[in-house]
């Protein structure tokens, strides 16, 4: 049946609007509360300098092409010389970083709060919306669906007749929770939107276990190729200067 | 979108600014993200429905894709590293808050 339901203005005033604007408000509530918890957290001295090692070794790599080829030969064995090497980590020592990671109470209680920070409020609001907001039809989206969305999009419902089109409530959650995101990296600033999708991705590769990086980035450095980009400097100096003289 | 992330030697050699690219992302995200809800909203008050809310959403984001380029005065080699991220860089990532916000309105306006 293509019929067009007419939904009850309270439908609107009482369920769209208020789930919509619930969930602005936890997410901006999220993002301060992970603010202030985060604020508490000495670095590792070791973890620092091992990053810094990091990103000398990379902007190393990224300047390679305009440095003289023996310079950057000897800058390269500085950092990847077996004995003394920066990025050389013996294999003992790779093994008990990683098992250090995974017992430092610290890092753990870290990773635990993020998590449940993330969890509980979706979790929460979820189970509420359940509870008030189930067995009716709340909203239409615009564009029609295959029939087997139906058992996802229409949970309350029970009439098998209506539209897919038309979706409960639980549906509305969902499509503010995705839909949301944008609108948090507006209005929150960069990058502090509520991006628990991505973190839930991220939480598979747990960890910043330093010495796999340091061994990745060794390994790039001694991929690099010279290529010594800077061959007719000289001319080029003398061109622009003549340039500017004229 | 005002910095300019690249030098160009005279034998096309091109050196990124990393920051500046970056700067010039963000901006794209940000334009593009709005341009979805904002086209969002205009969907479902004019009423859209189905396929013609999808075509829609991809005429906004070509028209947010025109801007952009008039707006690095089309010489893209000066604010990025090539015409794929104006173009099709995060042309899909807009869709969630344009079927959200069009949802939203279609349903304000027509339904209730």
């Amino acid at each position: 049946m293509a019929e067009d339901l007419v939904l009850d203005t309270a439908i609107r005033d009482w369920v769209l609007i208020p789930l919509s604007v619930v969930m602005v408000l936890i997410g901006v509530l999220r993002y301060f509360v992970s603010k202030l918890m985060r604020s508490s957290q000495l670095p590792d001295a070791k973890a620092l300098k091992e990053g810094q090692v990091i990103i000398r070794a990379r902007n190393l790599k990224s300047g390679a092409n305009f440095i003289p080829s023996k310079s950057f030969r000897a800058r390269r064995v500085y950092f990847t010389n077996e004995e003394n090497g920066l990025l050389h980590v013996p294999k003992e020592q790779a093994q008990n970083a990683q098992a250090q990671m995974f017992s430092d109470p610290n890092m753990a209680m870290d990773m635990m709060k993020k998590n449940l920070s993330m969890l509980i409020p979706q979790s929460l609001t979820f189970a509420w919306v359940n509870f008030f907001f189930s067995g009716f039809v709340a909203a239409k989206i615009p564009f029609p669906l295959t029939q087997r969305f139906r058992a996802m999009l229409q949970n309350g419902i029970d009439l098998s007749s209506v539209d897919v089109s038309y979706v409960s409530s639980r549906s509305w959650y969902f499509l503010n929770l995705f839909g949301l995101r944008g609108f948090f990296s507006l209005i929150l600033g960069e990058e502090n939107a509520m991006d628990d999708t991505q973190r839930m991705m991220q939480m598979g590769g747990f960890g910043f276990d330093a010495s796999r990086s340091l061994a990745a980035e060794k390994d790039s450095l001694d991929i690099i190729q010279h290529d010594w980009a800077l061959p007719k400097i000289e001319h080029r100096a003398e061109q622009v200067l003549r340039k500017l003289l004229r | 979108m005002d910095s300019r992330a690249s030098e160009k030697q005279s034998e096309d050699l091109e050196i990124f600014s990393a920051e500046n690219l970056q700067s010039n992302m963000k901006s794209i995200y940000y334009s593009r993200t709005f341009l979805s809800i904002v086209g969002g909203v205009v969907a479902g008050i004019w009423g859209f429905t189905g396929l013609m809310g999808f075509v829609f959403y991809f005429l906004v984001m070509a028209i947010a894709s025109l801007g952009l380029a008039a707006k690095a005065k089309f010489s893209v080699r000066a604010y990025f590293d090539s015409w794929n991220r104006i173009v099709v860089d995060g042309f899909l990532g807009g869709l969630m808050s344009y079927v959200l916000f069009w949802t939203f309105a279609y349903d304000i306006v027509h339904i209730f």
